[in-house]
């Protein structure tokens, strides 16, 4: 079952060639600090539907999203799952060193992934104090995910809470369109949003159609919604 | 059963649904209580709803529901908006936090709402506390009750479980209690349910019940056997006149004394183990392949105010009137009353009148009984750390008694039940609980019978 990564780790070629680096990702780090962190990183494919990090098991790195986007859920003792959030470029998992993952991260499309394993940053911070926060300090990490979360589920109707969902699916993915409109890629199966909006796939079902038939989506296609390009900095 | 083991047939014993039992509870609990831990709970916490719905067309005589009979629809509408507001004061509490893993409709008769209200009330949920399809949904109907495209409709909104309360098929005996439902009625609601894809059909089966007898039960038995439910409770009747009034229009002379009660709680036991079923706790029967038999036979079996389940959740929250809540340590129980119910949900108020504050001892307790009754066995060192040295002293003398009988063996730490004792159970668990309450007078007239 612990068939966690599906390629053997390559060293990144160069930091330089980032794709997330220029969003935010070791934005904060001098170009001293950059060069120590590089030297410890490894970048890793995961293919659709396999974890990064798996539950209950060990995991002593760091990861980063260069591209892709993964779900993170818990298992219930009766086998039934709580998706509680989903990693986008950018977004962070595995913060601290652990014997025994709270979640789960599996890949919804094929990804890449930087890991720095945290017997390096913590060696690397002997030099450079404070080394790892600056490395996450523009990141969402997974204390964010929850945090997104518990608002989410504290919205009050469907409609509120698809909305939000796509709003928060927009800041981080969202791509512009032509004439103020943005377009959403939702990578994840409609069952998985619905789980993590706490409704049922046919509400879910029904609240998407409601918002394209009055307009406040432009287009609703499996996995992507169009919206207005103000409803991304709504939430 | 062993002679020596027949005077705890005559034991009046808790049924342990909640330790402590709500014979327990007092105004000492406030809504402002409940609102904190409500307040507390955590974001994935797994919950387990509860909602009472109280009314029935009719009365049947064993009853020791809170229940009422009601000819007016209406009234069962207003009461509908009142849940649904109870629904989201709690939801307020809650902000977001907590997942409802099942729901149980309960009553009185659930299925006296139509399945317009109930969705109703589903929808509130999931509006306030998110509602996932994984969800397990779970009804309590009265076969008499079901109308023509009832089942269809309950199963299309997502209930996998459905009960029926069939108590016994012998007409002598249906009289006796004023519940009459014919066996055909009883087949055409398994075959609707089998139709509409609902794999998990439970049976309330009571024994005790007047005018019955070992033939008359056993062919109750072999009918309940040839519908083939996927799981069956069987549970003692408990004659309380002194406290439920409706019970009186059941003749005392008519019902079975205490040995023919032992015969017939054996009988369903053997037969139904004899048909394939597997015995879970003391008084639940479910086919192998039937959840509520994989979670005992994973060790997750739990016992909550519904008796034996295979709900993780360790909080329940009840809705509607007398509904018991329990989260983190506390329970709370609503107003018994509907006028009283009304008033508070109309002033904006959780409608919490009393309630018990688990302490960490108490909570030994309730742990050491749940695995009793769930598994057969207990840990006796975690108890004797958590009571006095004089109520572990009593703890002590009740186990040896019980030793001597054969009822229990006792090796190191562990307490284990005989497998032929099950069915006194209770009698076991009573012997755990320092409350234990059969002698003060006043309070043993609220329990039922251990077997």
């Amino acid at each position: 079952m612990s068939e966690k990564l599906c390629s053997v780790p390559t060293r990144a070629r160069s930091c330089d060639l980032c794709e997330v680096r220029e969003r935010s990702v070791c934005a904060d780090l001098s170009p001293r600090e950059l060069a120590q962190v590089e030297k410890t990183m490894a970048r890793r494919h995961v293919a659709r539907g396999k974890p990064v990090m798996a539950e209950g098991e060990p995991n002593d790195s760091l990861f980063v999203v260069v591209s892709g986007s993964f779900r993170l859920s818990k298992l219930l003792e009766d086998g039934r799952r709580q998706v509680t959030g989903f990693l986008f470029p950018g977004d962070f998992a595995g913060v601290r060193a652990t014997r025994s993952n709270a979640y789960s991260a599996e890949a919804l499309e094929d990804s890449l992934v930087c890991c720095f394993p945290h017997r390096f940053l913590d060696d690397a911070s002997v030099q450079s104090p404070g080394v790892k926060d600056r490395l996450i300090a523009r990141g969402q990490t997974e204390y964010h995910k929850a945090q997104d979360h518990i608002v989410l589920l504290g919205k009050k109707t469907a409609e509120e809470r698809v909305l939000s969902f796509i709003a928060l699916v927009n800041r981080a993915i969202g791509i512009d369109e032509s004439a103020g409109k943005r377009r959403v890629p939702l990578p994840m199966p409609r069952q998985d949003v619905a789980d993590y909006l706490g409704l049922r796939l046919e509400t879910l079902s029904r609240t998407l159609t409601a918002l394209k038939r009055d307009g406040r989506l432009y287009d609703l296609t499996r996995h992507e919604v169009v919206v207005a390009s103000e409803a991304g900095t709504a939430n | 059963m062993k002679p020596e083991w027949r005077k705890y047939l005559f034991q009046r014993a808790p049924r342990y649904t909640s330790y402590p039992a709500a014979l327990h509870f007092d105004a000492c609990v406030t809504r402002e209580d409940y609102a904190n831990r409500l307040a507390a709970v955590e974001l994935y916490e797994p919950m387990s709803l509860y909602v009472h719905v109280p009314f029935c067309k009719r009365l049947c005589w064993y009853c020791g529901c809170n229940m009422r009979v009601e000819n007016d629809y209406g009234r069962a509408l207003r009461y509908v908006s009142a849940l649904e507001k109870e629904i989201a004061l709690v939801g307020r509490k809650l902000a977001g936090a907590g997942r409802p893993r099942s729901i149980h409709f309960g009553g009185g008769t659930p299925n006296y709402l139509l399945a317009d209200e109930i969705a109703g009330i589903l929808h509130a949920i999931e509006q306030e506390f998110g509602l996932t399809d994984d969800c397990r949904l779970a009804i309590e109907l009265d076969p008499r009750l079901i109308r023509d495209d009832d089942v269809a409709r309950l199963a299309g909104l997502g209930f996998s479980r459905m009960s029926l309360g069939v108590q016994d098929f012998d007409s002598a005996v249906q009289h006796a209690i004023n519940r009459v439902q014919s066996y055909d009625m009883v087949e055409s609601a398994v075959s609707e349910m089998r139709a509409a894809g609902v794999t998990d059909i439970s049976f309330d089966l009571l024994y005790g019940l007047p005018r019955q007898t070992m033939d008359s039960f056993e062919a109750t038995l072999e009918r309940t056997i040839a519908l083939s439910p996927d799981r069956l409770a069987v549970f003692g009747y408990a004659h309380l006149p002194a406290r439920l009034p409706r019970q009186r229009m059941i003749d005392r002379v008519e019902l079975p004394d205490v040995l023919l009660r032992a015969d017939l709680a054996t009988l369903a036991d053997e037969k139904l183990i004899a048909a394939g079923y597997r015995r879970i706790g003391f008084d639940h029967y479910a086919k192998p392949d039937n959840p509520l038999s994989i979670a005992a036979r994973d060790g997750r079996l739990r016992r909550n105010f519904q008796g034996f389940t295979d709900d993780i959740s360790e909080s329940t929250i009840g809705f509607g009137v007398s509904a018991i809540s329990s989260v983190n340590g506390l329970f709370a129980q609503n107003e018994k009353g509907l006028n009283a119910y009304y008033d508070a949900i109309a002033a904006g108020l959780l409608p919490v009148v009393k309630g018990i504050e688990v302490t960490g001892g108490e909570m030994v307790i309730a742990n050491a009984i749940q695995s009793l009754l769930c598994r057969g066995e207990a840990d006796t060192a975690a108890i004797f750390r958590a009571v006095t040295p004089g109520e572990a002293q009593g703890i002590c003398c009740k186990l040896e008694a019980l030793e001597a009988d054969g009822l229990i063996a006792w090796t190191g730490d562990l307490v284990k039940i005989d497998e032929e004792a099950r069915l006194l159970s209770r009698c076991v668990a009573m012997a755990l609980d320092p409350y234990e309450i059969s002698d003060r007078a006043g309070m043993a007239g609220a329990l039922a019978q251990a077997v």
